[in-house]
């Protein structure tokens, strides 16, 4: 269905690039040669047009990511989903309109919906944009006229890429040109010389391993490339295989740099007992570098943001939840909520729903100079997927009826665990729940998610020794509790909010009012 | 001889102008006659022109930017200059390009898929020079000045010898076409040195953009480009590059005298480039934002359109037709593209010469054997 857009090789011989910019989002319409962002190269700052033409599904690389040629950038999807049309992979066995007017093979994508027509919204779109600086252009009383698209009269700035750079492929011999008689041509052999310890003359093998800017990052680093290991594709040298050797290599006296292993199989040829003969904790690599990449990053960036930025204040409650959970036996069985998750985590949205109402400031946007009151609830659900940990949002979660509800959570928690939210599912939420009971744990400090001033966390529930009327029973017991952002959000309001839903969880009967 | 040397005078430093940045009309005492006449249908075929090439400008731009070609050469800006020029030679008249005469090529009635061709690298030369009159496109510049004076050579013996080739004419007017970069090269001096000497048919065509790459004109040359021509003992002259009647005029008008056999001549067109060099660079580097946007004013097509509105030849209708026209060139020049076959390297090799070659022979076996070194290809794994 959708048309993936690689990085280019932006320039002649370029290997990655930063995401600047981008110009479009998720769920935008996009046309042929519409500008998508802007990226930055070892060369120049460059803005990139779509080569199709469709509705953005997916920003795949975030802005700041540095990407490599090759890798995806967009994703776009037919204007009208439904229809497999434009898809390369899908041209053969669709009837293809498309395919048959411009004879494309499999290997030509996007030319069904490449037209005049397609491009016209773009022309247009760049007109509404910047309708002063075109008629500056020109003297007064003309039409800035025969320009059609006066965005790109203005020349897309920057390198010029190609979609799939060949990469260096290892090979399994060297080719000399000694393979006919020449030597009646008069050709010298080449001697090649081999690469020195201080890098001083690199082979051509070394230099073909590492993009320019990766050698000159290792220049800086006063290193050789002949001391570096390549990790990348086929033994290619990376940004970060310097980084950690330069890394290594501080934290190495001098005189062992020469003999420093440069993988877990390497014996140090020092007297100190090795790491090998003494045995790791399982097989492989002393150390491994793992590039970050992914939900991994996004989270990372996320949490490493909202830490940094938001003070956080915690507080916890333990609550007797028998009452629900008697509720939810009952729930069970009535066929309405057949095939849903009817979990403790239903309750708690429904408490924390309810416990908004009664505390306005939780749900909250903090922006410094003001702050945003939500007037409903975009429930954002943590849950931990094979890919990492994601946060899918329930939209306007207050419209929904318990039934409704249990729907949606069951409904985004499967996507989750599936790996099918889309990041627009993941926008826009205004208070969080992590449910960290399915790990067994009974409490913890979340992160708040950006913009978001209270997360609630949910814990195991447990049968526990209780008082009740002086006598000690066996309750089902459970803490919630959560992160706030203390900005707005001081220990009593907190804890309003929080002993709110522990009286929903304790009394479910009051949420009939 | 040496008399006539003497009297070469040095180009005037102010660009010959027809039609002012406001879009009114200039009279000149001597290149005002040579519009005067144009017919309608003229007029609006120059303006046409410019703006189809314009945009297919725009679109192989996006091309590259998208991974489909590894490099492309704006001529945005150039149209006027181009346009003009090739409106005032005759189709038999012989073409030197560099990389950037686009407009020239489609005017020439090369298509944009031809032309594209060699930027796909899906062919060596998309086109066939002798069927166009305009030979291929010479990435290694400045050599094609040397070209297009080795063809004038030739023309001028064919001519004494009574052998002209079938198609050539005997008042062939030669185009060498270069910029202001090319004109810092060695190649240049030596054709111009030679034009001269053996007083050929040469039209010099510079297209003074500015920039040669990210080197600025005032370093290049302290005096106008054009005025090296009369160091070469024949005239040189300046235009207003962004302006496509002055460009026709001083084309038509230098064109003619070559043809009567006055010998090489010079014409500077004084333009600029609203793009990069070519999509490996960036200009923001280089130029400011200040001098970019004086010469966005000076816009060829907005000064040429405003003026066959104001004469009343130009209506909404023809607009639109070109319009449609130029968005239909550019759809189809992406559908030819991304249909172009890679062109097959050992063809390459065995049209370098018409008859078996040793060193072309072993390079031809060192590629063979190179390819045949990948480990993917033989099932090894890393």
């Amino acid at each position: 269905m959708s048309q993936t857009f690689n990085l280019p090789d932006v320039g002649e011989g370029l290997t990655e690039a930063e995401i600047v910019s981008w110009k479009v989002k998720p769920g935008d319409t996009v046309a042929v040669n519409d500008v998508i962002c802007e990226i930055e190269t070892a060369k120049s700052l460059v803005e990139l047009p779509v080569p199709y033409t469709g509705v953005v599904q997916e920003l795949v690389a975030q802005e700041g990511d540095t990407i490599e040629v090759g890798q995806p950038l967009i994703r776009i999807g037919s204007a009208d989903d439904a229809a497999p049309e434009g898809d390369p992979g899908d041209a053969g066995d669709t009837s293809d309109t498309s395919a048959a007017d411009t004879g494309a093979e499999a290997a030509g994508p996007v030319y069904g919906t490449v037209s005049g027509a397609a491009a016209s919204p773009s022309s247009a779109a760049g007109q509404a944009a910047e309708p002063n600086s075109t008629t500056d252009t020109v003297s007064p009383q003309a039409e800035p006229a025969p320009r059609q698209e006066p965005a790109e009269t203005q020349a897309l700035v920057g390198s010029g890429p190609k979609a799939d750079t060949p990469k260096a492929r290892a090979r399994t011999r060297a080719t000399a040109l000694d393979l006919v008689d020449v030597s009646d041509l008069g050709l010298e052999p080449v001697a090649r010389s081999a690469p020195t310890a201080d890098g001083g003359d690199l082979g051509p093998d070394v230099v073909r391993r590492a993009s320019p800017p990766v050698r000159a990052l290792a220049k800086r680093y006063g290193l050789s490339l002949s001391e570096l290991l390549g990790t990348g594709d086929n033994g290619r040298i990376t940004r970060e295989d310097v980084e950690a050797q330069a890394e290594q290599k501080a934290k190495t006296p001098h005189d062992e740099v020469g003999a420093m292993p440069l993988s877990g199989s390497a014996v140090p040829s020092g007297g100190t007992p090795t790491p090998v003969q003494l045995g790791l904790l399982y097989d492989g690599p002393r150390e491994e570098r793992v590039q970050v990449r992914g939900v991994r990053k996004a989270t990372a960036l996320n949490v490493a943001a909202s830490a940094s930025t938001v003070p956080h204040v915690s507080v916890f409650k333990e609550v007797d939840i028998t009452a629900s959970m008697e509720l939810r036996t009952a729930l069970r069985e009535d066929p309405r909520f057949a095939g849903l998750s009817v979990s403790p985590l239903l309750f708690a949205a429904k408490a924390i729903i309810w416990a908004l109402r009664r505390n306005r400031q939780v749900n909250a946007t903090w922006q410094e100079t003001h702050y945003t009151l939500c007037n409903y609830v975009n429930l954002g659900i943590a849950a931990a997927t094979p890919r990492g940990l994601v946060v899918p949002v329930i939209h306007d979660a207050q419209a929904y009826t318990t039934q409704g509800l249990a729907a949606a959570i069951t409904a985004l928690t499967t996507d989750a665990r599936e790996g099918k939210t889309t990041p627009a599912q993941m926008q826009g939420g205004t208070v969080s729940i992590t449910s960290i009971g399915s790990l067994g744990l009974d409490f913890g400090t979340p992160i708040l998610p950006p913009g978001q001033a209270a997360i609630v966390m949910l814990g195991a529930v447990r049968t526990k020794p209780w008082v009740v009327d002086g006598q000690i029973v066996p309750r089902q017991i459970v803490t919630i509790g959560g992160s706030f952002d203390h900005r707005l959000i001081d220990g009593d309001l907190a804890g309003a909010f929080i002993t709110d839903i522990a009286t929903i969880l304790e009394q479910p009967g009051l949420l009939l009012d | 001889m040496s008399a006539a040397q003497s009297e070469v005078q040095l180009a005037s430093s102010v660009p010959v102008q027809l039609l002012g940045v406001d879009g009114a009309l200039v009279g000149h005492p001597v290149f005002s006659r040579y519009v005067a006449d144009l017919s309608d249908e003229v007029l609006l075929g120059l303006y046409r022109h410019m703006v189809v090439e314009r945009r297919f400008d725009v679109e192989a731009t996006s091309l590259q930017r998208q991974g489909e070609l590894a490099l492309w050469v704006p001529a945005s800006g150039q149209e006027a200059a181009q346009v003009g020029t090739i409106a005032a030679l005759e189709s038999t008249d012989r073409v030197f390009p560099t990389y950037r005469e686009h407009a020239m090529a489609l005017y020439r009635g090369i298509s944009a898929e031809q032309l594209m061709a060699t930027f796909r690298a899906a062919k060596h030369t998309g086109w066939d020079p002798g069927k166009f009159n305009f030979n291929w496109y010479s990435i290694v510049l400045a050599s094609q000045a040397l070209h297009a004076a080795g063809w004038a050579m030739g023309i001028k013996q064919d001519v004494s010898t009574g052998a002209l080739g079938e198609g050539r004419t005997a008042d062939e007017v030669v185009l060498a076409c270069l910029g202001d970069g090319a004109t810092s090269q060695g190649d240049v001096h030596e054709s111009m040195v030679f034009a001269s000497s053996y007083q050929l048919p040469v039209l010099y065509f510079i297209q003074n953009n500015h920039w040669a790459i990210s080197v600025p004109l005032k370093t290049q040359s302290r005096a106008p480009l054009a005025h090296r021509a009369a160091g070469y003992g024949f005239e040189g002259i300046r235009v207003d590059g962004n302006d496509v009647l002055a460009s026709y005029a001083v084309a038509k008008h230098m064109a003619a005298q070559i043809r009567a056999g006055s010998g090489p001549k010079l014409v500077e067109a004084v333009t600029y480039r609203m793009g990069a060099h070519t999509t490996a660079d960036d200009p923001t580097k280089y130029r400011t934002d200040e001098e970019v946007e004086s010469w966005k004013r000076r816009d060829p097509v907005a000064r040429y359109r405003k003026w066959l509105e104001a004469e009343g030849i130009l209506d909404q209708q023809f607009v639109d037709q070109v319009d449609a026209e130029a968005a239909q060139l550019a759809a189809d020049l992406r559908t030819a593209v991304h249909e172009m076959e890679p062109v097959d390297l050992e063809r390459v090799f065995d049209t370098v010469y018409a008859e078996p070659h040793r060193q072309v022979q072993v390079e031809k076996a060192w590629l063979k054997d190179y390819e045949a070194g990948f480990a993917e290809d033989q099932g090894v794994e890393f």
